[in-house]
C-alpha cells in the first residue's frame, strides 16, 4: 500500500462576498497516493482553482478537513517567471523563499536546469525565452525545492495548440522522470486522458466527486496515448459525465 | 536575428541609413525652432515691433546674466533654490515611499486613512502658506517644507497604486512557496513597481520645483523665485525672464537625471 500524499475527507468550502455566500464544494472527499498523477476536470465554474487553495493550504476549509503530507509545487496557467531575475535566479526563487538555498541546494538545481536543457538559458532573461521553454523553466522552478506533490493549475492552456502539444509532452515526461506525484486541474479532457493515472470527474457547483476512473494505459507517453484506441472511449465517456 | 553588421543586407542598411537621416530631421527642426523663436525674439524688440521693457529679449536677459555673474549672486541663487529643491524632493521621495509600504502592509491603516489623502491630494497646498510661515519662519526651512508638501501626497498615492497592481498570480506563487508578507514585499512588489517608480519619480520632480517656487514666492530673501518676486515688484522684467530661463534649464536637467536613472533602473520588467 503506498502512502497517501494528499487527503480530502468531507470537505466544505464557503466563498463570501459582499453581495452573499457561495457554497464552493461540499463533501469532497478523495485521496492521491505517492507517485501518482491524477487529473480532475469538471465543468467550468466549479471551482477548480479553489481546489488546489484548499490543497495548497492556502485556504482553510468550512468544514471537514485536508490533510497533505510534505511540501507543495504550485504551476500556473501563465509562467508567471519574474521579468527582471535570469532563468537561474527564477529557478532559485522557492529556495530563496524557504530559506535554503544552500550551495549544494543551488547545485542541485542548476544540475536539474542543465538536465533538461536549460543550460544556456540559464543566465537570460525570461522574455528571451520561447513560450515552451518558459513553461519548462517554471517547471524546473516547482521541481527545485522537491517537492511531494505538485499541483498543477492548467498549466498549458495559455500556449497555442502546437507549442502546447510539445509542452505537454515534456512536461508530462520530466514529471514521471522524476516520480513526482501530482494533481492535474484542467477542463480539456484530452489532456486529462494523455497525463494522468486515475481521472477525477467533478460535479458542478458545489463541486463534488461524481466518477473516477483509473485509465490503465500502461504506457505514459502522452501522444503515444492520443493514438491509442482507447483514448477515444475515454474521451466519449468522460464528455457524457462532464455533461450529465 | 543578426547583430554583425558586416553580414547586414543591402535592404537593412537602407533602413538603418533611413532610420538615421530621420533622426537627423527631427533634432535638427528642434534645434532649428529654439533658434528661429529666439531670432524672432530679438529681432522684433529691435525692430520696434516689441516693447524690449514688457518682453526683454534674448540679448538682454544675456546681459542679465552676466550683470548677475559678475556680481557673484548668479550662483547664489541658483544654488539656494536647487538645495531646497533637491532636500524637498528628496524627503518628500523618501517620506511618501515609505508611508505608500506602510499603506501596502496594514489593510487597516490604508482603509481608515483613504479619505483623508484624497482630500489633502485635492487641497491647494498654496492655502497653507500663511500657517507655514508660522510654523517655520521665514527661512529655507519653510520652503523646504512647502516642497514637502506639495511632493509627498502624489508620491504616496503613485507608489501605492503600484504596489497595489501587484499580479495576484504572482502573489498565489509565492504564497504557494511560503512566502511570509515581507519576502512578498522585498522579492515581489519592490521589484514589480521598479517602472512605476520611476514615472513617480518624473511627476515628483515637478511637484518639487512648483513647490519650492512656490514657497519662495511666499516668504525668501534669495532663490529663484525670489528673483523673479523681486524683479516683478521692481518692473525689472529682464530680471524675470532671466530667472525663467535658469529655472527652465534647472528642471530639465533634474528631470534627464530621472531619465538616465530609469535607462540604468528599469531592465527587464516586461514579461
Amino acid at each position: 500500500m503506498k502512502e497517501k500524499i494528499l487527503t480530502f475527507d468531507n470537505v466544505k468550502l464557503i466563498y463570501h462576498t459582499v453581495r452573499g455566500e457561495t457554497v464552493a464544494t461540499e463533501g469532497l472527499s478523495f485521496e492521491i497516493s505517492e507517485g501518482e498523477f491524477v487529473a480532475m476536470i469538471g465543468p467550468s465554474g466549479c471551482g477548480k482553482s479553489t481546489l488546489l487553495s484548499l490543497a495548497a493550504g492556502l485556504l482553510k476549509p468550512s468544514e471537514g478537513t485536508v490533510t497533505r503530507r510534505g511540501s507543495v509545487g504550485y504551476m500556473l496557467q501563465r509562467d508567471e517567471l519574474f521579468p527582471w531575475r535570469t532563468i537561474e535566479k527564477n529557478i532559485l526563487l522557492p529556495l530563496e523563499i524557504q530559506k535554503k538555498l544552500t550551495s549544494e541546494a543551488r547545485e542541485e538545481a542548476k544540475k536539474l536546469a542543465e538536465k533538461y536543457g536549460l543550460k544556456e538559458f540559464l543566465g537570460s532573461y525570461p522574455a528571451e525565452l520561447s513560450g515552451g521553454m518558459r513553461q519548462r523553466a517554471a517547471l524546473i522552478r516547482t521541481l527545485a525545492p522537491g517537492p511531494d506533490i505538485l499541483l498543477l493549475d492548467e498549466p498549458f492552456s495559455a500556449l497555442d495548440y502546437q507549442t502546447r502539444l510539445n509542452v505537454t509532452q515534456d512536461v508530462a515526461g520530466i514529471i514521471r522522470r522524476e516520480h513526482k506525484t501530482a494533481l492535474l486541474i484542467t477542463h480539456d479532457i484530452s489532456e486529462a486522458i494523455s497525463l494522468a493515472d486515475r481521472v477525477i470527474v467533478l460535479t458542478g457547483r458545489p463541486a463534488r466527486v461524481a466518477h473516477t476512473h483509473s485509465l490503465g494505459f500502461g504506457e505514459d507517453d502522452p501522444l503515444k496515448r492520443r493514438e491509442n484506441r482507447q483514448f477515444s472511449v475515454w474521451f466519449e465517456l468522460l464528455w457524457k459525465e462532464l455533461n450529465a | 536575428m543578426k547583430h554583425d553588421p558586416k553580414n547586414f543586407s543591402g535592404e537593412h542598411l537602407l533602413w538603418q541609413k533611413k532610420r538615421k537621416r530621420r533622426l537627423a530631421i527631427v533634432w535638427s527642426l528642434r534645434v532649428g525652432l529654439l533658434l528661429c523663436f529666439l531670432l524672432f525674439w530679438e529681432l522684433s524688440t529691435r525692430l520696434g515691433w516689441a516693447d524690449p521693457f514688457l518682453v526683454s529679449s534674448p540679448s538682454r536677459i544675456g546681459a542679465t546674466l552676466a550683470s548677475l555673474y559678475a556680481e557673484g549672486t548668479l550662483f547664489y541663487h541658483i544654488g539656494v533654490t536647487l538645495l531646497e529643491t533637491v532636500i524637498g524632493f528628496a524627503a518628500a521621495v523618501a517620506l511618501g515611499y515609505a508611508i505608500a509600504l506602510l499603506l501596502w502592509w496594514s489593510d487597516l491603516l490604508r482603509r481608515v486613512l483613504e479619505p483623508y489623502i484624497v482630500v489633502l491630494n485635492a487641497l491647494p497646498k498654496i492655502a497653507m502658506g500663511p500657517l507655514i510661515i508660522i510654523w517655520c519662519g521665514t527661512g529655507s526651512k519653510a520652503i523646504v517644507f512647502m516642497t514637502i508638501l506639495v511632493g509627498i501626497i502624489v508620491v504616496i498615492m503613485h507608489s501605492l497604486s503600484a504596489f497595489l497592481e501587484t499580479d495576484e498570480n504572482k502573489l498565489l506563487l509565492l504564497r504557494s512557496m511560503g512566502a511570509g508578507k515581507r519576502q512578498i514585499l522585498t522579492k515581489l512588489v519592490i521589484p514589480s513597481s521598479r517602472a512605476a517608480f520611476i514615472s513617480m519619480l518624473k511627476v515628483a520632480v515637478g511637484m518639487s520645483w512648483i513647490g519650492s517656487i512656490m514657497g519662495e514666492y511666499i516668504v525668501s530673501r534669495a532663490g529663484l523665485g525670489y528673483l523673479i518676486v523681486y524683479g516683478g515688484q521692481v518692473f525689472k522684467l529682464d530680471l524675470v525672464m532671466t530667472a525663467t530661463v535658469v529655472l527652465c534649464a534647472l528642471a530639465a536637467a533634474m528631470y534627464f537625471l530621472v531619465v538616465l536613472l530609469e535607462k540604468i533602473l528599469v531592465k527587464n520588467t516586461k514579461n
